[in-house]
Formats: structure tokens, sequence, C-alpha cells
């Protein structure tokens, strides 16, 4: 019986139960301190496992990962593989799976902020990136040689169709609907730099939230924005930083997704979407001259 | 709000294209946490970043088995922990399976140097000690976000099952936290 009320408490923590379930849960809540006392510590517990792990995907990626995911490695190369390979089964299409709403829990904001060490709020506030300081001379160099090859535009294309294909389930590290104050202020403390969220609200398009991402290796921000016109969003604008020389706006593409992207002054920025060129040169105009980037 | 979605790798596979840039894209866009998924599995960074090579390797060998209409992460999870179950049955077989929890979380001195890294690094360590598929149920449902229903068909079992491994992960995990005591005081310094 303890068995199963534990099953229960933990399901409904996740939001696994149905109305019914949900209803005995609260119910025994109710009657008893000791339950929600119990409630209480598992729901602790599952904040400090997910505090955890939560600055691990805000680390830059190995290099030998991304060339991994590029096929670049040779086939022996498989030094972590069982010596006996095992089956991956197939999975099944299930729409249920593949669509399914978001879990309830997030990341509080200041949580986030702390762990992510960047903080954004809405439209119109500073952004403090200080994981986007201009790297070290030798892994800038690394950047500059990457950005040739169109690495740094690669990632930014994948982060856009990551955001894209997560649809409503996207998790943004920071919610545009969160207070920035307190984030701010601690990520004030530490940051010689700012930048804003440009308000891109006369074209459509409202922001969404912000992603620390990873671009060649290295964090970058993903800001998002969202709009039912489907002429021109979604889009994200991808900022990282640079020592290479100032660039004009060039024009680039992965697959189905534009890319128009610029250096300027230690920043790289790439405006990111399935929307033609000719509104990506707009909306860009309209970003460099709010973020004075141009 | 409408989203578009890309082309799914499988698709790609069958115009003969199976490590076509899109695959790589999604792989890479991935890769940080499949990073975390497998630093939980493993305890440990760097065999954690080989488990994730093996399975991009593995993922560009198999790209046409990925089946249009599911997830791509979830796909790639349970790639992750079929190879990761593999190297659990490999050590298992050659004896090596020991104590290797605390050499992985004593290795990272900066876990050491706040208080509040030390409470991590109990969590980590508490985790640790948790049978393998608890570890994983926990790992792809709390810190994944994965539904019930998802992580049963990671893992290839039944829903009821990925229920009850998760709720004794979570006991477990409890019971291992209570008697190391220093989180809660960590955690209570930290809000302070």
């Amino acid at each position: 019986m303890q068995k199963h009320s534990d099953e229960a408490l933990v399901a409904y923590l996740d939001g696994e139960l149905d109305h019914t379930e949900q209803r005995h849960v609260e119910a025994w809540l109710d009657a008893d301190p000791a339950v929600r006392d119990r409630l209480a510590s598992l729901v602790q517990s599952a904040e400090l496992v997910r505090g955890a792990f939560a600055e691990i995907v805000n680390e830059p990626v190995p290099e030998r990962l991304i060339a991994a995911a590029r096929g670049e490695t040779s086939a022996g190369g498989d030094t972590a593989a069982a010596p006996q390979e095992a089956e991956i089964l197939v999975l099944r299409p299930d729409k249920s799976v593949a669509f399914s709403p978001p879990r309830r829990w997030h990341f509080g904001l200041a949580a986030a902020a702390g762990m992510f060490g960047l903080m954004f709020g809405g439209v119109g506030t500073y952004v403090g990136i200080g994981m986007l300081n201009p790297p070290a001379p030798a892994a800038d160099r690394q950047v500059a040689a990457s950005s040739a090859t169109g690495i740094w535009l690669d990632n930014a294309a994948a982060s856009f169709k990551l955001a894209v294909n997560a649809g409503d389930s996207m998790l943004v590290d920071v919610p545009a609907s969160n207070d920035p104050r307190e984030a701010l202020h601690k990520i004030s403390q530490s940051l010689p730099q700012q930048v804003r969220v440009p308000d891109l609200k006369p074209w459509g398009l409202n922001f969404r939230g912000a992603r620390l991402v990873a671009v060649d290796g290295r964090p970058a921000a993903q800001l998002v924005y969202v709009t039912d016109n489907k002429a021109i969003g979604p889009l994200t604008l991808v900022i990282g930083a640079t020592k290479q020389p100032d660039i004009a706006r060039t024009v680039d593409r992965r697959q189905d997704v534009n890319l128009l992207y610029w250096r300027h002054q230690g920043r790289a920025y790439a405006l990111v979407g399935h929307t033609d060129v000719g509104y990506l040169w707009g909306i860009a105009n309209d970003v460099a001259w709010q973020l004075d980037a141009i | 709000m409408r989203w578009k979605h890309a082309e799914a790798p499988g698709r790609a596979a069958e115009r003969g294209d199976p490590v076509s840039t899109g695959f790589s894209d999604q792989l890479i866009a991935v890769l940080p946490r499949l990073r975390r998924f497998a630093r939980g599995l493993t305890g440990a960074a760097a065999e954690a970043d080989d488990l994730v090579q093996a399975a991009c390797e593995r993922a560009l060998a198999r790209a046409h088995q990925f089946q249009e209409g599911t997830r791509f992460d979830s796909w790639m999870f349970r790639i992750v922990q079929t190879i990761w179950i593999d190297q659990l049955r490999a050590r298992e077989v050659r004896k090596e399976d020991g104590d290797v929890a605390e050499d992985r979380l004593g290795s990272d001195a900066a876990v050491r140097g706040i208080e509040a890294r030390i409470a991590l690094a109990e969590v980590r360590l508490a985790i640790d000690r948790l049978p393998p598929d608890q570890r994983a149920t926990l790992m792809l449902v709390t810190v994944e976000g994965l539904t019930y229903k998802e992580a049963a068909v990671v893992a290839g079992v039944p829903v009821g099952t990925i229920m009850s491994r998760l709720a004794r992960a979570r006991i477990a995990l409890q019971q291992h936290l209570d008697a190391g005591g220093g989180i809660r005081r960590s955690a209570k310094n930290a809000e302070a």
C-alpha cells in the first residue's frame, strides 16, 4: 500500500494522474500532514536533481562530439560502444508521444539565471550575456575558422530547427514573462556587457523567451520570436561573441532555413527563419538599429 | 502559433542521404541534452562524452531506422541508454564494475569548492547509487522532462514499470539525501 502511495504521490507531482486520481491524492494530502511533508520533500529533491544537471546543457559541446554528429569520425572510433552491438528497436510513430504537452515543472528564473549566467526579460529589457564575453585568442581563432566553414551558421540553423520542431513544447531557459530583476541584479555584478532584446512587435513578432544554445561548441544566446503570420515567423536571433573583424550583413541558407548574419564590434549575429530574405533584411535592419549592432 | 516541422531524417535516408545535413543538425542540436542524460547515467564527464560519441556514430549508421512522426530526442535517448546498458553488461562480465562513483565525483575539484556545489555533488552521488534502471528513469522523467509514456517508449517497458521505477528512485534518493544531511543544510544556506 505504501508502495502504491509513493507511486501516486510521485505521479501526482509529475502531472501523470487523471482527474479522479488527482482528487484522491489531494484528499489524502488534506487528511494527513505527514503526507504533505513527504510531498514537500519530494518536490525539493526533484528540484535538487534538476539543479544538479542543469549546467551541463550549457557547457560547450566538445568538438569531437560535433564531429561525430557530422559523421566525421571513423567507424572504428566507436570507443565506447559495447563489444557486442545491441539492437536498437525502432520507435513506432505515436502522435501522442510526438506531440506531448509540456511537463509542468520548469526552472525558476533565479535558478535559471544563476545556473545559466543568462537573464532575459520582456521586450526592451536589458540582457546580460556574460558567457558571451570574447573567448581566449586561440579559441577565437577557432571560432573564426569555424565561421569561415559555416559551422557557426550550421549550428544556428540547427538550433532554430530544434525550437521549431518543439513547437508549443519548446522549453525556454528564461521565458519572456518572468520578472528579470533578481537575475538582472545577479548577472550585472559580473558582466561588463549588456545588450537589449529587440522589440519586433512592429513585425508582428512576439518575444517568446531565450535559450542558451551551443553554437560551434560555445554558448550563445538564442532569442525566440513567434507570430501567427506564417509569412514571417517563427524567427530566432542568435548572438555570440567574436574577435573577428566586422562584416556586413550576408545571406546564407541551410536547407529550408534562411540566415542573415553579420559581425559588429565583437559580436556575431544571425537572424534565422523560414521567411524570405526580404523580410530578414528588414527585420535585421530593425535589430541592428535597436542593438546598435551596425 | 504555427510551427513548421523540419524534414525527418528518415525521409532523407530513404532518398539515399542517410547522413544529411538535416540529420546532423538535429543531432548537434540535441547534443547538450544527450550529454546531460549520459552524465546522469555514467556519473562521469569523460565517460558520458564517450557514450554520446558512440551514440552519434550509431545513430548515423541507423538513420534509416528513425521513424517520421516520433521524437528525435527520444530516439537518441534510447540509443544512449541501449549502449550504456551494453557497457554495464560488458563490465559485469569483465568484473570491472566497482567503486567508481567516488572517483568520478572526486575529480571535479570545482564541485567541492562551494557549499552549494557540494550539495549538487551529493545529489549526483545519490543518483549514482541508484540501480541503473531507476537512474535512467529518473533522468528521463525528472531531468529530461519526458512523460511516463515517452519514457516507457525509450526504455522499452510498460508505463506501470516506469511509474514504479520512478517512485522507488525518488524514495531511495530521498533517503540518501536525508542520510547525507548536508543537502538540507546547503539548500537552506543557499536560500538564505
